[in-house]
This record gives C-alpha cells, sequence and structure tokens, in this order.
C-alpha cells in the first residue's frame, strides 16, 4: 500500500515532529540511537496503525531503503511486505506481550535479497505505565545461520558416510570370512557391525546429543522379535530415560550380545517357549541419580555358566563396567540368565 | 533357502555403484535363491540392463558415485517393477516425490532384505492388489 504523496508528507512531518520531542527529552540518547551500528526501528503505539516513526542509519543501510521510504508507515504494512506472513505474526505476539523475544526473521530487502535477523522487541512505557512507542532491534545473523545449516549438513554428510563405510565393513568381512570361519562367526559379526551402525544412525538423528533408552532397546531387538505379535517373547518395562551417546552404543552392544546368546542357548533357543523380561528404575544416589536395570530370561533351556568366557560375556562384564562406570552382574541362573545393570544416568532433560 | 520362499528364483536387478557392497548384495540373493541381474554401478548402465531383460523386482542404491539414481526408479515404475531404495543417508535427503517409496537404511541385515523383497514381490502379484 502506498500512502498519497500528501499524505506521506503529512505522516513523515508527524513522525518528525514524534522524533523531535524525544531528541529533546533524551539528547544524547538519540544521537546514539542513530549513529550505533545496530538497526533500530520506533513506532507510534498511540497510533491505531503503529507508524514507524524512526529508523537509524544502520537499519536503512540494513533494510536498503531511504528514511522517507520508512517513516510514517504502519509498522505491520513496512514489515509485512518484507516477511513472512508466519513471522509477521510472531513479532506482533511479541508486541502484546513482550515475552517471547528470540525471533529470527528472514527479512527481504528492496532489492529483493534477503537477510536473517534476530529481533527483539520492546515496549516503552511513559510515567503512568501506558505504551507510548514499540522499539524494535535487528541483528544480522545472516552468517551464523548459514553457518548452522552448513554444520547441520556436514553432519548429515558425516552420518552417512559413517553408515556407508560400516556397510563397507560388513561386507569385507562377510566374504573375506566366508569359508574360512563357521557361519556362525560371521553370523555374530555381522550382528555386531549392525547393531553398531543402528545406534550411530539414532545418534546421528539426535546430533549425538542423547537418545532414548526404549528406543535403542526397540531398533536393537527388533531383528530378534521383539515387535513379533504372533508370539510375544519380550516384556519391557520402565519410564523412558535419555544416554549419553557412550552409554547408548555400550548398551546398544551388551543388548545385541544378550539377545543373540538368547537365541543361541537361552530364552529365543530354537524349540524354547521362553520370554524376556527387561525393566527398569531409576533412583536418587550421593552422586546424582541412578539406573537400575535387570535382563531376566525364562521358559528356556537349563541354564549352565559357560566354560569359556568369550567376546559377548567380556564386553558384557568388564566393557560395561568400564565404559558406563556401572556395575553388572550376570547369573546363570538354571531357570534361565539374569543380567542385572547399574549404572549413573545424566541430568535428565525436563521433559 | 527352499523354493516355496516368495523370492526364490525371482529375478532381482542389483544397482549398486561400491563393488564390494554389491558382491555381498549377489551373495545374500543367491542365498535367497534370486536369480541376480547385474550388478549395474550407473544409470546408464542399469537403464540398460531394464531394457535387456525381464526384471521382477530391484534393490537400488541411491547415490551411484555421486549420480543419483532417480532415473531408474522412474524407469522400474514406468514398467510397474517395484523397487526398494538402501542408502547410508536419512530419508528427509531424498528428493520430495521419492520420500515416500521403500527403503532400506544401510548397513542392512540379510533378514531385513528378505521381508522388503517379499513384501514388494507379494504387492506387485496380479490379483493380490
Amino acid at each position: 500500500m502506498v500512502a498519497s504523496e500528501q499524505d506521506k508528507s503529512k505522516e513523515q512531518k508527524a513522525a518528525e515532529s514524534e522524533v523531535e520531542s524525544f531528541r529533546k527529552d533524551l539528547g544524547p540518547f538519540v544521537v546514539a540511537a542513530e549513529t550505533t551500528r545496530m538497526a533500530m526501528v520506533f513506532t507510534d503505539a498511540k497510533e491505531s496503525n503503529n507508524p514507524i516513526i524512526f529508523a537509524n542509519d544502520s537499519f536503512l543501510s540494513l533494510s536498503g531503503y531511504d528514511r522517507n521510504e520508512v517513516l510514517g508507515q504502519s509498522f505491520d504494512a513496512f514489515f509485512g511486505g518484507h516477511v513472512e506472513p508466519a513471522a509477521l505474526a510472531q513479532i506482533k505476539a511479541t508486541f502484546a506481550d513482550g515475552s517471547k523475544n528470540d525471533l529470527e526473521i528472514c527479512f527481504h530487502r528492496k532489492d529483493g535479497t534477503s537477510f536473517w535477523a534476530a529481533v527483539f522487541i520492546s515496549p516503552v512505557r511513559d510515567k503512568s505505565g501506558d505504551v507510548v512507542q514499540y522499539f524494535a532491534s535487528f541483528v544480522d545473523v545472516t552468517q551464523h545461520i548459514q553457518e548452522k545449516e552448513h554444520l547441520r549438513f556436514l553432519l548429515a554428510e558425516l552420518n552417512h558416510r559413517t553408515q556407508n563405510t560400516l556397510a563397507t565393513v560388513q561386507a569385507i568381512a562377510v566374504q573375506t570370512l566366508r569359508g574360512a570361519a563357521a557361519k556362525e562367526v560371521v553370523d555374530a559379526f555381522e550382528g555386531r557391525i549392525l547393531a553398531l551402525s543402528k545406534v550411530h544412525s539414532l545418534l546421528g538423528s539426535q546430533h549425538w546429543e542423547a537418545v532414548s533408552l526404549r528406543e535403542i532397546i526397540d531398533r536393537i531387538l527388533q531383528p530378534f522379535g521383539l515387535n513379533d505379535r504372533r508370539t510375544v517373547r519380550f516384556s519391557v518395562n520402565g519410564d523412558d530415560v535419555r544416554l549419553r551417546p557412550k552409554a547408548a552404543l555400550t548398551l546398544a552392544l551388551v543388548f545385541q550380545e544378550l539377545a543373540t546368546n538368547a537365541m543361541k542357548y537361552g530364552a529365543l533357543s530354537h524349540g524354547a517357549v521362553g520370554k524376556i523380561d527387561i525393566a527398569w528404575q531409576v533412583e536418587p544416589s550421593p552422586q546424582g541419580e541412578r539406573m537400575r536395570l535387570r535382563w531376566r530370561e525364562t521358559g528356556g533351556p537349563p541354564v549352565k555358566p559357560p566354560s569359556r568366557k568369550g567376546f559377548g560375556s567380556r564386553l558384557i562384564e568388564v566393557g560395561l563396567a568400564q565404559d558406563l562406570d556401572g556395575e553388572v552382574h550376570l547369573t546363570y541362573d538354571p531357570a534361565g540368565l539374569v543380567c542385572q545393570i547399574t549404572m549413573p544416568l545424566p541430568r535428565q532433560a525436563a521433559a | 533357502m527352499s523354493p516355496d520362499s516368495p523370492i526364490f528364483g525371482r529375478k532381482v536387478l542389483i544397482v549398486e555403484d561400491e563393488m564390494i557392497v554389491a558382491w555381498l548384495l549377489e551373495d545374500m540373493l543367491a542365498e535367497l535363491g534370486c536369480v541376480v541381474v547385474g550388478p549395474a554401478a550407473s544409470v546408464k548402465q542399469a537403464l540398460a540392463m531394464i531394457d535387456a531383460a525381464p526384471i521382477e523386482v530391484a534393490v537400488l542404491d541411491v547415490n551411484l558415485n555421486g549420480e543419483m539414481s532417480y532415473p531408474v526408479a522412474d524407469a522400474l515404475t514406468a514398467r510397474g517393477v517395484p523397487f526398494v531404495f538402501v542408502t547410508g543417508y536419512d530419508k528427509e535427503r531424498m528428493l520430495d516425490g521419492y520420500r515416500a517409496l521403500p527403503v532400506l537404511q544401510k548397513p542392512f541385515h540379510r533378514s531385513e532384505l528378505t521381508d522388503t523383497l517379499a513384501q514388494l514381490l507379494a504387492s506387485a502379484e496380479p490379483g493380490v492388489v
């Protein structure tokens, strides 16, 4: 919407006299606002169309407009032409309550190019507490946003390459070992690589911050029939907890070993109609929260302690204890294997 | 693999540029009793193979040495041949029109491949649809 020349000059005049009045009141602050590198705009909140009554040089050079193209324009009309409707709605919501003040908006310049701005908005009140003006400042964060996007891209690329590398490792191993090692050995190796890859992909999707225990259980135990509706072999009980990447990787490998063992000798072995109960609870401790998790098998063939300790039980008993700073007890109960894990938890983010 | 498996004896095209991974796929599929066509390492090779011989189902790597395999996907779709993408990428990185198609995340277990191919062939079976 373009105001007629006459209107514009009238509005501009009003705006200028408004600025004149606070130039008198605020003296040096107005000079500061005019010359600072931060782009700033003031509007007149007393007028129904909320016209822009002040725009500093930084705002003009950032937006590419002349002062007479900005002053006197209604804030909504001017910004509505340069930002997405959703962004304008966010700005206006901030005008209304002043609470949510971390907006990042994309602003289209007069010449059609655009920049990302962090917007800060604040009402200016008179002595009686009424809002007389709105103040809006804009910091160009284009470079920051581009760097963030680039970083996200690189991380996705890295995740992708990791998965491809693991696929190659899987292929090399299976083909190298074929004929040279028992099928059981090849399967165990392949299973471990695939377990590792599943947690990597999960961690990648969470930007390597924290992952949920339930999701790890879900991904690792899926191939072992976790969600098989025909025969329910698993029960999983516990409030979900977030795990650090290292703990997630170690626990995933441990579940992989326990499940493989259950397939070979335990509750999931051929002909058995056993079940696996996984349950955990979180409890306070002097060093923060700890988790107690129990893997318990029932209904499998009678359990005997192994005559020799393989990679699996070493990983469980030694690796887990060291990597997780926790305690692990494997009990070869004749009724079924029991594995009890106690480990510290990171501070849980509020749900 | 028993002859009553739904994928036994079926002609499967492999499109994968990384030879070692392609060999693994070949081995997996041969073990399942499939007849392997390929592997094709580029879009051009894959299109030529699709033209040359009838194919019942295909396993399609998304990124072929920097070249996206979407034209192969289109050619298979045009012929009514079901296929599954395999990729190390997140689904989100794929082009809009292809994201809803079946995808196997690399690396995968042979059982995942078997299940996916069986599903694809079952849903492509005339009279079952």
